[in-house]
């Protein structure tokens, strides 16, 4: 999918770049309800989104019970 | 009369259609429970029939505590002693149950392997992504290859985790590290899906395996072979074949049925067939066939799991669960039943003579005498799916004039799987599973309930499931769920964001009405268990509940069971390191020893154990104790004074 890159003026900075919003606007109807998974189209896409989403078994980059920032 | 009929079910549309059944003359489940009463010898698993010297029963003595003596005289003719006895039995329920899982597995990985070398017509991959999920689980090379080639590489290993000899199952990969090194440390690490459900037909044999405990430890690692092994597999390539579920309304109960079209119900567990008559009965086709007979189109619904998995998936509604089966038929209305495999009662075609239902067997392994019988073959699955909707349609203008449909059907939201749960809880940029455990932690949701299982006619239909779901949700534990437990919340009207509002406690309903979710989440068929282990997965590694499945806030149940399945089901669930209640009745009662194995023992070496109370509240809150126990063990039962942090104390954490 591609993200919205938005232009706002930061705090003692010239404007940035941020991401923007996520969602899709309006009311989803019809077939389209809940489809969330056709958002993501090319596989490059489908892979990032697993190594993000489904980061418990697909990444390095978390930190949880079974990859602890301060080790107990 | 009328007050006696009333107490069979607390869904009044079921209600209405017993009393007409009553009123046609027709035998049901509901009849033959009141006039057949249970066998006491073998319900509490005290009856041994493995070889010809029997059957043995060895029941306890009755109104009295039995002495040593008469307790070592309480054995079969070969010598099995109850504990024996009870142990064999109740391990031949899990191999049952798993292998009818299993089977299932097995059928969808052939189906996806010949879907990848071109030789399935009609199907296809939905999901690339799901594809790639599995790829990476199973260590399968993605690169630049196509999905036919990955998928083949799939479906081959799929194929061989079933009839593997040795090492360990590839989907073990999934659960938490922790409960891995549980599994090698008791030495129930599945090694093939087939085997080690073999290997409990073996040890059962007569003069085999003669330990309680031997054989308890065997049926636990056939159940993992069934929920992290055939069933995770029939789930994840179903995914792949059909699609990952995400949220879609459907509708629940007879209401679904339509006078003026052709009623046709898919009525199992597999969605193999089922998938592509629902794609033929949108043929225009078909429509103008329908058309030709009088009627104004053609109707599909679902009965019990094959209807969760079209549920799921296309929004397709719900007709009932297991005991509704046989009055769909005498609303007289339904022009075919097309059935699959498991949990389809021998009666519904006794009852279909009455009216004009024509019952339509499918799969080799599940044929019924009187039945029309249309082979499924996936080679051709267009075809057989045509003859099935031709012969649907061809058989409306025989209806007699006897048909009564209620004029009720209830809402629900459905499609909760594992990757819809993650997404709505942090959307595609971080979906995530950190929402749900800080709000666990945090309080406002108590704990997570897998409810899950059958109807059972020895109890009230849909009873022991709306009671315990309503018990549960009241105290602020969200519930997740499957099955037959699935429709009945449905029916119920819990499986509507509104309901948390109605239902559910303060802090549980605030959580639904931030993320939009009802307080009960359907995530799918009986194999879609599996699900539900996933999702606790994600809980523990996500992090802050503890580091293995059994130390999170969770318990399972199955109020109203009655297959093999749903024993599986709740070991590979205690195996798995959860609590779970069982109601109705319990296999092993004849034997103390075995029973507190199962009940006490297994605590200690895994975390989880069982537990039996037919009284759905009492159970509830027997679930809710244990959560309570886990939320203390995890220091989060009293809410924490909340300091706002200004810089310099931010700092001072550095």
């Amino acid at each position: 999918m591609e993200y919205k890159i938005e232009k706002k003026k930061a705090p003692g900075r010239e404007e940035v770049e941020v991401l923007g919003a996520t969602f899709e606007e309006g009311k989803p109807e019809g077939e389209d309800v809940g489809k969330w998974r056709q958002k993501l189209e090319s596989r490059e896409d489908k892979l990032k989104y697993l190594k993000s989403g489904e980061r418990y078994w697909f990444s390095e980059d978390w930190f949880g019970s079974e990859k602890r920032k301060n080790p107990a | 009369m009328a007050e006696e009929k009333e107490n069979k079910s607390i869904d009044q549309i079921s209600i209405e259609l017993i009393e007409k059944a009553a009123k046609d003359g027709v035998n049901t489940a509901f009849d033959r429970a009141e006039t057949m009463k249970p066998c006491p010898i073998g319900s509490v698993g005290s009856c041994c029939k493995h070889c010809g010297m029997g059957p043995c029963r060895v029941p306890l003595p009755k109104g009295k505590e039995e002495t040593p003596e008469e307790k070592q005289k309480r054995r079969g003719v070969c010598g099995a002693t109850a504990e024996t006895i009870a142990a064999r039995n109740f391990i031949r329920m899990v191999a049952g149950g798993a292998a009818a899982h299993s089977d299932h597995g097995r059928g969808v990985a052939e189906l996806f392997l010949a879907v990848a070398r071109g030789k399935a017509p009609g199907y296809e991959i939905r999901d690339e992504q799901k594809l790639m999920q599995v790829a990476l689980d199973w260590g399968i090379e993605i690169g630049d290859r196509s999905n036919q080639e990955i998928a083949t590489d799939i479906g081959e290993k799929a194929l061989e985790e079933f009839g593997k000899q040795e090492g360990e199952l590839i989907t073990l990969r999934k659960a938490p590290l922790k409960r891995q090194e549980v599994w090698r440390k008791q030495g129930v690490t599945p090694r093939g899906i087939d085997r080690e459900i073999v290997e409990i037909m073996h040890r059962t044999h007569i003069g085999v395996d003669q330990d309680y405990k031997s054989l308890l430890q065997q049926g636990v690692r056939a159940s993992i072979g069934d929920g992290w092994g055939g069933s995770m597999i029939a789930t994840e390539l179903q995914d792949i074949l059909f699609g990952t579920p995400a949220p879609v309304l459907g509708q629940v109960n007879l209401g679904v049925l339509k006078k003026d079209e052709v009623n046709i119900i898919i009525h199992g567990h597999e969605p193999l067939l089922s998938e592509m008559i629902v794609a033929v009965a949108q043929e225009p086709e078909m429509i103008e066939l329908a058309k030709s007979k009088g009627a104004n189109g053609i109707n599909l619904s679902g009965m019990c799991c094959t209807a969760n998995e079209i549920l799921m998936r296309h929004g397709v509604p719900i007709a009932g669960n297991f005991l509704q089966q046989e009055l769909a038929i005498v609303t007289g209305a339904v022009d075919a039943m097309v059935v699959d495999v498991q949990c389809i009662m021998q009666s519904i075609q006794t009852v279909a003579e009455c009216y004009h239902t024509k019952i339509i067997t499918t799969s080799p392994k599940a044929k019924i005498q009187g039945a029309v019988h249309i082979e499924f073959n996936e080679h051709d699955a267009l075809k057989s799916a045509r003859e099935i909707v031709k012969t649907a349609i061809e058989n409306f203008s025989n209806r007699k004039g006897n048909i009564y449909i209620p004029d009720q059907q209830t809402d629900q939201i459905a499609g909760f799987s594992h990757e819809t749960i993650n997404y709505l809880l942090g959307g595609l940029f971080r979906a995530s599973y950190r929402p749900l455990n800080d709000n666990i932690i945090n309080g406002r949701i108590r704990g997570v309930a897998g409810v899950v299982g059958c109807n059972n006619a020895r109890v009230k239909h849909n009873e022991g499931h709306v009671t315990m779901v309503k018990e549960l949700i009241k105290n602020d534990v969200l519930v997740i769920t499957t099955g037959c437990n699935a429709i009945a919340c449905a029916e119920a009207g819990l499986m509507v964001p509104e309901a948390a509002k109605e239902f559910a406690g303060e802090g549980l309903a605030e959580v639904c009405e931030a993320v939009g979710i009802p307080p009960v989440l359907h995530m799918g068929s009986c194999v879609d268990n599996s699900r539900i282990l996933i999702a606790a997965t994600a809980m523990v590694k996500d992090g802050g509940l503890g580091d293995d499945i059994s130390d999170l806030p969770v318990a399972g149940a199955a109020p109203e069971w009655m297959s093999e399945k749903a024993i599986s089901i709740g070991q590979y669930f205690v195996a798995s390191g959860v609590y779970t209640v069982f109601g109705v009745t319990w296999p092993t009662t004849g034997s103390k020893e075995v029973t507190d194995y199962l009940f006490k023992d297994f605590e200690d070496m895994y975390g989880g154990m069982w537990a039996f109370e037919p009284d759905p509240i009492k159970a509830a809150q027997l679930m809710i104790a244990h959560i309570d126990k886990k939320r203390k063990a995890l220091g989060i039962d009293e809410a924490r004074e909340r300091v706002l942090y200004d810089m310099e104390m931010r700092r001072e954490l550095e």
